[in-house]
């Protein structure tokens, strides 16, 4: 428990401690009233929206535009749409993907070849390459879970479909072959730079379109999550053959997920296709893609619509001031693993836990109190107790779960359930 | 497409194919085996195997370019680095997290694959890198044999053995298999489970760290040809069967062979299409692999 923690001043914490004890009391409560969720969602996107306008600020401007660029912020986007996506499956359902690659690269190449080929727009190639990995999805889940292929099996399996689609991309001449295609020009297609066409002279129109995509799948995941099927999905995701015997059908809710989540990555990889211009099988489909997928949703928080929003952001943030200070490039890469590193082993709920944690450190409630109340000596540790649940049984990639940690599932379905009312 | 070459082959032709099918199988299973020895003990599947790898590789690539030592005296330091690397990885950063949850254990791998990739890439540049001793070839009856490749199955070969008595013969072998048949009862026999998991794991990343130092031998290397051989290493072992020792042996021959028949059969690198559609069917239909336990 935080309160055994000496305090370097006592007596002035105690003068402290009533007015934060509520205003943390008040903050929680907020937390829990039904709107607080969708003001939190209006107010990131606002704050999304307004982002590169504050680049060109006279004051904040130099500051934030030594750190960041738009063109960073619609590489941010891109990964935070992916990350929405997999959190779907991952987050909701507990089935770990290591093979989102497929669902991506399929997003990014249905839109440039069909463009490029038979002159259809972009848009419609969106739509497509969607309803590619929604297909592609549906087999995948077919086939996985009627084979019942769980924990290091699915990611393994995953990762193999993802593989598959690298492979055939790589041989298929009609598909560019390994050096890939090229975005044509608009009038390939009978349209003009703009909106219609997908196609910008300009970065800063990509990141109000990648906005726009990364709104409509933050709705679909609240949307599913607030929803019979979210209750089922979790359901699923504390124990699945719990879930199947009091009637729910499991197989239809995980495919669900599964295309779902496929529909997301996909719109993300037409993003990326669309920005860059250029899809080459290697970048597209391969294992690094898979990891740029989850790296955010799992550092922002599985689980939590917020999650991979605010995963990508900080991640961004940290990585490009990481190489403000040492330029060199493979540093940012060191980063982003050292993030992933520490937010595994020390906060494994994802950063959207953290208010919650300052709170709890800030004024133990009744609540945490009982949680930490663990027989931990470590403050810190203890903290983390509840988090720890909903994160580290979710992803259950192993092949059996071990004895300790069925016995506290329990406690995860609530914690699961109000994960995000800690985001606060 | 091009005309499918004819079926049957001279048999001179044959034998050549199926010895360097072999000698490839060779190397892939033992690519393969710290993988499927971490995943029996801890149940982990180790993301950061590929990077291990890789590490070995440039352990190999540090002891001949700056060093100026033998490369066959670079097998024996890789494998003694990555064993200590892979030990203090487990102890710090694996352990705190194995028993709550083996996803956040796979995540740490995960971690670890990212920023041992970008570390060597920030001492060595991604610059490919090919080792001169590998040229060369032996001649045996028409059969023509790569010598990088001979080298490689003479150090591959040897390992495997030693690793195989000291599993079988010594008395933290026993241990070690002890804990991977069941950790609960291993833990209540008086072993400690804790040490045998930084044994395992340092033990699974040496055996990468010596699988890399043998690929120097065969072929090109650069930073990311990790990610190839992680690939590698997962269809091997689970075609072998996830946790089986003479499964990778068994695997490893047979995705050696259907590289190098698909190869020649099949037009550009329709192999791998060949290679991960055996693994898929067999994913499904025998999660165990041809050689695991089904049970």
């Amino acid at each position: 428990m935080s309160a055994d923690e000496p305090t370097p001043a006592p007596d002035r914490a105690v003068e402290h401690d009533g007015v934060l004890r509520r205003t943390v009391a008040a903050v929680r409560a907020w937390r829990s009233r039904w709107y607080a969720t969708p003001t939190l969602l209006v107010a990131t996107f606002l704050f999304l929206a307004g982002l590169p306008l504050t680049l060109d600020a006279p004051v904040l401007g130099p500051v934030l535009g030594s750190v960041l660029s738009v063109n960073l912020l619609v590489v941010t986007l891109v990964w935070a749409i992916a990350g929405q996506g997999w959190n779907v499956l991952a987050g909701y359902v507990g089935r770990f993907s290591f093979g989102h690659a497929a669902f991506f690269g399929l997003g990014a190449y249905a839109p440039i070849v069909l463009a490029a080929q038979y002159s259809i727009n972009p848009w419609v190639g969106l739509l497509a390459g969607a309803v590619l990995a929604g297909l592609y999805a549906l087999l995948i889940g077919v086939l996985t879970f009627r084979f019942d292929v769980r924990g290091s099996y699915f990611v393994l399996a995953t990762l193999a479909f993802a593989e598959l689609l690298l492979a055939v991309f790589s041989n298929v001449d009609d598909l560019g072959g390994a050096s890939g295609f090229v975005k044509p020009l608009p009038s390939r297609y009978g349209a003009d730079y703009g909106l219609g066409a997908f196609q910008f002279q300009d970065q800063l129109p990509y990141y109000y379109v990648g906005l726009g995509l990364l709104l409509a799948v933050t709705l679909v995941a609240v949307a599913i999550k607030h929803s019979g099927a979210g209750l089922s999905l979790f359901a699923i995701r504390e124990d699945e053959d719990a879930a199947s015997a009091v009637g729910i059908p499991t197989m239809r809710y995980k495919l669900l997920a599964l295309v779902v989540s496929a529909v997301c990555t996909a719109a993300a990889g037409t993003l990326w296709g669309m920005y860059f211009t250029t899809v080459r099988p290697s970048v597209v489909f391969g294992v690094l893609v898979n990891l740029e997928i989850l790296v955010p949703a799992v550092v922002g928080g599985l689980g939590s619509v917020f999650g991979p929003i605010v995963g990508a952001l900080g991640l961004t943030v940290a990585s490009e001031i990481g190489r403000s200070v040492v330029d060199v490039p493979e540093l940012q890469d060191v980063v982003y693993g050292v993030i992933l590193l520490v937010v595994v082993l020390q906060s494994p709920g994802g950063m959207v836990t953290l208010p919650g944690k300052l709170a709890d450190r800030l004024a133990p409630s009744r609540r945490s109190g009982d949680d930490s109340g663990e027989g931990s000596d470590d403050g810190d540790e203890a903290a983390s107790n509840a988090d720890d649940t909903s994160i580290a049984e979710s992803p259950s990639i192993g092949h059996e779960t071990s004895r300790g940690y069925d016995t506290s599932s329990g406690d995860g379905a609530s914690d699961a359930s109000d994960g995000d009312s800690d985001a606060g | 497409m091009p005309v499918p070459g004819p079926l049957l082959v001279d048999p001179t032709i044959l034998a050549q194919i199926v010895a360097l099918g072999l000698l490839l199988g060779a190397i892939y299973g033992f690519v393969a085996l710290g993988l499927t020895i971490i995943f029996g003990v801890m149940g982990v599947v180790n993301l950061a195997h590929g990077a291990f790898t890789v590490v070995g590789m440039y352990v190999v690539w540090f002891a001949v370019d700056t060093l100026g030592l033998s490369p066959f005296l670079g097998i024996p330091l890789a494998g003694l680095t990555l064993f200590v690397l892979g030990a203090l990885i487990q102890r710090t950063t694996i352990a705190p997290v194995l028993e709550a949850s083996k996803g956040a254990a796979v995540l740490v791998t995960m971690a670890m694959l990212v920023i041992l990739v970008a570390l060597v890439e920030m001492g060595f540049s991604a610059t490919p890198r090919e080792l001169e001793v590998g040229k060369g070839s032996f001649a045996l009856g028409g059969v023509f044999l790569p010598a990088g490749q001979v080298y490689a199955l003479a150090a591959a070969t040897v390992t495997f053995l030693l690793v195989w008595v000291f599993l079988r013969r010594t008395h933290t072998g026993r241990a070690i298999r002890a804990t991977a048949d069941d950790r609960v009862n291993a833990a209540y026999a008086g072993i400690d489970v804790a040490r045998i998991d930084y044994l395992t794991f340092g033990l699974g990343a040496g055996l990468a760290g010596l699988a890399g130092a043998l690929v120097t031998f065969i072929q090109p290397f650069d930073p990311f040809l990790g990610h190839e051989y992680l690939t590698i290493a997962f269809v091997v072992v689970v075609l072998g069967g996830l946790g089986s020792i003479p499964g990778t042996l068994v695997g490893g021959l047979l995705v050696g062979l259907l590289h190098v028949f698909g190869s020649f059969y099949l037009p550009g690198s329709y192999y791998q299409v060949l290679i991960l559609s055996v693994f898929i069917l067999v994913l499904l239909l025998r999660p165990a692999g041809l050689m695991g336990d089904p049970g």
